[in-house]
């Protein structure tokens, strides 16, 4: 069981993407496919990115992934233990891989409750069968390989497909301020985590040795550099501007972000203005992945504050 | 000709899961019916596309002998779970692969243990071939192909199956409009998102229903934009393919909502 505080508190958000090159490159046991290597820079950053997150010791990890896309309403897993092989279904060739992950189930209870009361439609997913998408097991995979913290999972309910970029990214944002009323109500040490690639124009065919590095590179140098303008931006600390230039950013480089997960976290987070930690960046497929992490409790952010409302707020109204 | 039916029918899991609901049971007896259709074609092999098989790299072929396994759908995973056990024409599968080079298009066998195979896919077989009786190959809906590629796709498939002198069933699987309500409704009074969509659906059933390939291949463009068809009915394209454009009309077994969207089971008429 979780280890509980007087009150809950995030005490850091990544981003953390979910390509399954990268799981493939490391050749862990639970993967079936064999590679020879590949991806390192960004596998070296996860690397990093492992080590902070287990100094931070949190009681949960929570995902929220493209790849689980739910159409009527935003839904968390809600079984205890879910189990399975998971078998990519664009890249079947490099991830095929064997799970076992456990949920913390009275915080995905606590945070589909918190996101009903923001006006969102919320579902706990309670069928025991039910097949995890590979972006959050790819995701948990990199950033905690041990598999040993609960988590909570979240869906994508796509709004930004089906209502405008910014009508939906404010679906996301009320999503992300009812985890953090849950989290606080649970008092839960929680990390977030957001699974997305930022610029997502890949090539369409596969080299013939998936891991052939000499292949690897930017598909598109516009979307390269959108990608660092963004990274440098969140260095800076500079979110109010990251998010006014959000939904260009994802119009231009087709960004994967659109799918709401970075705008779930920052809203969660209070949007702190507080420099990104970049633990590394590379392409896979020729799209852009960072991992990054935002340190709250370092920057002393963890505890609801005003000055995090006040920002949160001056975003909002940017927008 | 090769291709003995031809259907469309409705990739939603609910029919299947939860026919106790009087719209969604509907479609169900109507994918009986369509199901009853099929096997009295007795074809030797069932050439299926389904729109929620999503490729973007390569076409994408399912060429495992046997796939079997327990699904639950991403969404509707509160009305239980979707079974399955599918028998693989690999022969004719793996030609398809082979082929496909010849109208530009790669193409890729999928053969691994426990691939996820789409809801589509499973609750089409589990209403047309029920207990995976008779063979099936089974392609992917590659994102960037567009209607007219779709098309050159069934037709190859079709063409390959004649010369391996095999009677075809041919079946598109997806909604025709595929605008659906995000939010809670009262299932029992499930309907149209919006009556222009239902229009659409109409519009385009009765073209079929009259065999007019000609204001079909009018209006399918405008359908797929102001009638939101899902996919841009790139299943239908599947069809008209492998037919080769040829029929003569069609039977519309059941037409209706699936939270909103537009779902029709509609037979081929042939001769
Ligand atoms: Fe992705």
């Amino acid at each position: 069981m979780p280890r509980t505080q007087k009150k809950g508190a995030i005490v850091a958000g990544f981003l953390a993407p979910h390509p399954p090159h990268l799981v493939y490159g490391e050749n862990p046991p639970q993967n079936e496919p064999r590679s020879q290597c590949g991806w390192e820079q960004l596998r070296w950053a996860y690397e990093r990115a492992r080590k902070s997150l287990d100094a931070l010791k949190p009681d949960v990890l929570l995902v929220h992934s493209p790849h689980w896309i739910t159409q009527q309403g935003h839904h968390f897993l809600g079984v205890p233990q879910l189990s399975g092989k998971s078998v990519d279904p664009i890249f079947p060739n490099i991830f095929r891989y064997s799970f076992e992950l456990n949920v913390d189930v009275a915080l995905a209870e606590a945070c589909c409750a918190e996101g009903a009361k923001q006006g969102l439609y919320t579902k706990l997913m309670r069928n025991p069968h039910f097949r995890v998408d590979y972006g959050t097991i790819t995701t948990l995979h990199m950033i905690r390989p041990q598999w040993d913290i609960p988590v909570v999972g979240l869906s994508a309910n796509n709004s930004p497909y089906y209502l405008s970029t910014e009508e939906g990214l404010e679906e996301m944002d009320r999503l992300g301020r009812a985890t953090r009323t849950a989290i606080e109500k649970l008092g839960r040490r929680a990390v977030l985590l957001a699974s997305n690639t930022l610029c997502h124009w890949h090539f369409h065919e596969e080299p013939a040795l998936p891991e052939d590095m000499s292949q690897e590179h930017p598909q598109s140098l516009s979307g390269y550099q959108w990608d660092m303008r963004m990274i440098d931006l969140l260095r800076q600390g500079n979110t109010k501007e990251v998010f006014r230039l959000l939904p260009q950013f994802i119009d231009e480089a087709f960004a994967e972000v659109k799918s709401g997960a970075f705008t779930w976290m920052f809203a969660a987070m209070g949007y702190p203005e507080i420099p990104a930690e970049l633990h590394g960046y590379g392409t896979v497929i020729g799209t852009g992945n960072a991992v990054m992490e935002w340190n709250l409790e370092q920057a002393k952010l963890s505890k609801p504050a005003s000055k995090t409302r006040a920002s949160r707020r001056a975003i909002r109204q940017a927008a | 000709m090769a291709v003995v039916s031809a259907f469309l029918v409705p990739g939603s899991p609910l029919p299947y899961v939860k026919r106790d609901n009087p719209p969604w049971g509907k479609i169900a007896t109507g994918l009986e019916r369509a199901g009853t259709a099929l096997v009295q074609s007795k074809p030797d092999v069932i050439l299926l596309y389904s729109t929620q098989w999503i490729a973007v790299l390569d076409q994408l072929w399912q060429t495992r002998s046997r796939v079997s396994g327990l699904h639950v759908d991403e969404n509707w995973h509160e009305y239980g779970e979707l079974p399955y056990v599918l028998k693989i024409d690999t022969q004719l599968a793996k030609a398809c692969v082979s082929a496909t080079g010849t109208i530009g298009v790669k193409s890729k066998a999928v053969n691994y243990d426990g691939f996820p195979i789409d809801t589509g896919t499973i609750v089409a077989a589990n209403f047309l071939n029920p207990g995976g009786k008779i063979p099936m190959v089974l392609a992917s809906n590659n994102l960037y192909h567009d209607f007219a590629l779709t098309e050159k796709l069934g037709r190859l498939a079709a063409r390959l199956a004649g010369k391996q002198k095999k009677r075809v069933a041919v079946v598109g699987v997806g909604n025709f409009s595929g605008a659906f309500f995000r939010h809670e409704i009262d299932i029992a009074k499930d309907k149209l998102v919006a009556p222009k969509y239902d229009r659409w659906n109409k519009k385009i059933l009765a073209l079929l229903q009259a065999g007019d390939r000609r204001g079909l291949s009018a209006a399918l463009p405008e359908f797929a934009t102001k009638g939101q068809a899902d996919m841009g009915f790139k299943h239908g394209a599947w069809v008209l393919g492998a037919l080769g454009g040829k029929f003569t009309g069609a039977q519309v077994h059941a037409y209706g909502p699936l939270y909103g969207s537009g779902g029709a089971v509609v037979e081929f008429r042939l001769k």
